[in-house]
């Protein structure tokens, strides 16, 4: 189960950056093909809107952003200000920690109440959005769902390092693809053995 | 423990306590001391910084004031419903397509045929090639990981003092940010509405000229201890090698002219910037199975998530901040004491760098671009000027502890620690002062190339 909502939220945030990279080409790449005077194509492309682009291209974003943000919370990219309290004594480092994973939790539960709070009042109106006509309680529905998803996964990461004392580290130095390089087997001009000491020329 | 430890241990707790302990028994503070030591204290419990923005927000809204709560939850989502911020998303998949290996290795290729066989060589190379690799990447950390794991090793190997390497790579490698495209400069364009096209604009000079004072730093390092040079290429060697490289450095052409000409807002043109890094990476290079896409956005999206996130609360936070006319305050205050343009740099500089101590550049700017930014228009600062600035600020930031990202990842590539990295970086650091102090005090060297180009007036 819990497998399965890790996927669901990896999926969700990949398929949402795919999406709308791909939009914003179309879209842009529309607004210049419809200017080609081609018969019938162009006749066709005209037809075609694309004004809701720019709009679907934020909604996707932002969804991304709220979920991203779950999904961070469990890789360990939320980074803060650890100078300090590295210094301190283990025991003490301890509950600054675990404070700060409790006080993610809380922020998140908060602002999801209040953003379900806030879906639950729209819901009963008939508002929808500028270019979509989406009604908004749909699009808003992401703040109390990935607010809430993200207070779970507070929890849960607060939960593990309570029981083992270990936190998930986003690691900045790596970089898929670069580290498994030899440098000394690439066909370049970089290798020592064909590189002049101290100067000729 | 010792009682300075304690102290110190005491410290944070203290800092978020007295200000919510002094608003309970209704002392008179002001608003603005209540609302720093609160967030400050906050954030040095070690909790993202996004949390803290978001913690100060809320325990203002409920127990200092009378603006509804509920506003909250609006302004998470509508904070970032805007379409500029959306060129962030677009930049960082941009450059983590071509982060991937090859476009690196080509770069470094080139850079070594045209200034291999000068004083420092392949450390020269490397100085030109983070310069070219800036251009397609908007982030230092991602510069410093694709040209040093690939340069410092053959460095090493060639003869040069590992320290030397990496004191040039931390610190070049820092160029990201200020050629671009640039993550940093979206954020404050974010932050102020300054225009993107324009920061852009502004920061291919100052990034040009220092590379141009980095690498020669390291030609001069490199002249005084003899260290090894390559022997030079012809110029068919050197055209072929620009070939090779031609595909990446198109990016900086798709985006800086796409803007230009007007063909692209921002946005669009980071997005065509990501559409068309995944071509080169996937047809052209070849460097990037088809399979290992989804894992490229994945780890896009998740930092492109973190960064939405601290904006959404970051706007909340500025939202409070001038409600509460926090920054006209200041800047009354400071025009009051008739302090002039000259001094007002020198501080800003000044707290920047030494916030660049504790908090990554992103932050940094989201927080103190909304305070400082007001009072530097009434001194009648230009904005592109002051966001170059701040900029270069936040380069330095990045290479010296605490905090100092580059650091840390070229730490991570030459296993070296970080009090000997700090040690091997100072002449390069000491010449970004340099440049700093150049910058802040000659707003001509940023805004020239906007202004010819009729960008602005």
């Amino acid at each position: 189960m819990l497998k399965f909502l890790d996927h669901l939220e990896e999926w969700l945030i990949a398929f949402l950056m795919a999406a709308a990279t791909t939009l914003i080409f179309v879209a842009v790449v529309h607004r210049y093909a419809a200017g080609l005077p081609i018969p019938v194509v162009q006749d066709w492309l005209l037809a075609l809107r694309f004004s809701w682009a720019q709009e679907l291209c934020i909604y996707m974003f932002i969804w991304m952003a709220k979920f991203g943000a779950a999904y961070g919370v469990r890789t360990g990219i939320h980074v803060g200000v650890d100078v300090l309290i590295n210094t301190l004594p283990e025991s003490v480092r301890r509950k600054y920690v675990l404070f700060g994973l409790l006080s993610g939790a809380l922020f998140t539960a908060i602002v999801g109440s209040l953003g379900a709070n806030y879906v639950w009042a729209i819901g009963h109106t008939d508002q929808t959005s500028a270019d979509l006509e989406l009604p908004l309680w749909l699009v808003y529905l992401c703040i109390p769902a990935g607010s809430f998803l993200m207070c779970f996964r507070f929890l849960q990461v607060a939960w593990r390092f309570f029981k083992t004392g270990e936190l998930p580290k986003h690691d900045v130095a790596h970089v898929e693809g670069v580290a498994d390089i030899n440098p000394l087997s690439m066909d370049d001009n970089l290798q020592p053995a064909r590189a002049g000491k101290g100067g000729q020329s | 423990m010792s009682p300075a430890m304690r102290l110190l241990a005491a410290l944070p707790a203290a800092m978020v306590l007295l200000p919510l302990l002094a608003v309970a028994i209704g002392l008179k503070v002001p608003i603005a001391l209540i609302i720093f030591l609160l967030l400050f204290g906050l954030m040095l419990t070690g909790m993202p910084v996004s949390i803290s923005l978001g913690l100060t927000v809320l325990s203002f809204l409920f127990f200092m004031s009378n603006v509804p709560v509920t506003s909250v939850a609006l302004k998470l989502f509508t904070g970032i419903e805007r379409f500029e911020i959306m060129a962030i998303p677009f930049f960082i998949l941009a450059g983590n397509f071509l982060t991937h290996g090859g476009v690196a290795r080509r770069m470094i290729n080139f850079a070594s045929s045209c200034v291999g066989h000068w004083h420092g060589g392949l450390a020269l190379a490397g100085v030109m090639a983070c310069a070219l690799f800036a251009a397609v990447s908007g982030s230092s950390p991602a510069t410093v990981v694709a040209i040093g794991s690939i340069i410092l090793p053959a460095m090493v190997a060639q003869g040069f003092p590992k320290r030397f390497g990496a004191g040039v790579i931390t610190t070049s490698g820092a160029l990201g940010i200020l050629i671009p495209p640039s993550i940093v400069m979206v954020m404050y364009s974010v932050a102020t509405n300054t225009s993107v096209g324009q920061l852009f604009m502004a920061g291919v000079i100052p990034g040009l000229v220092l590379a141009t004072m980095l690498g020669l730093t390291t030609w001069w390092r490199a002249r005084k201890n003899n260290y090894p040079r390559l022997p030079r290429a012809s110029w068919v060697e050197r055209f072929r090698t620009f070939r090779e490289s031609v595909w990446g450095l198109l990016l900086i052409i798709v985006v800086v002219g796409g803007i230009y000409t007007g063909m692209f807002t921002p946005t669009e043109a980071a997005a065509m910037s990501a559409v068309y890094a995944f071509f080169v990476a996937v047809y052209v290079y070849k460097d990037m199975p088809l399979k290992k896409v989804p894992k490229v956005l994945l780890d896009s999206a998740n930092m492109s998530a973190m960064l939405l996130y601290i904006i959404t609360n970051a706007v909340m936070f500025s939202f409070l901040i001038t409600n509460e006319q926090i920054p006209q305050q200041m800047a009354e205050w400071m025009l009051g004491r008739g302090l002039g343009v000259i001094t007002f740099l020198l501080f800003v500089n000044i707290l920047l760098l030494v916030a660049g101590n504790v908090m990554e550049p992103s932050s940094i700017v989201l927080i103190m671009a909304p305070i400082l930014f007001p009072i530097a228009m009434k001194l009648g600062i230009d904005p592109v000027h002051f966001g170059i600035m701040m900029t270069v600020n936040m380069e330095i930031g990045m290479c010296h502890p605490p905090v100092g990202l580059n650091l840390y990842v070229a730490s991570g590539i030459t296993k070296m620690g970080i009090t000997e990295l700090t040690i091997a970086v100072w002449p390069w650091l000491l010449t970004m002062l340099v440049f700093l102090v150049i910058v802040t005090y000659w707003p001509g060297l940023s805004l020239w190339l906007p202004r010819l180009l009729g960008m602005m007036s």
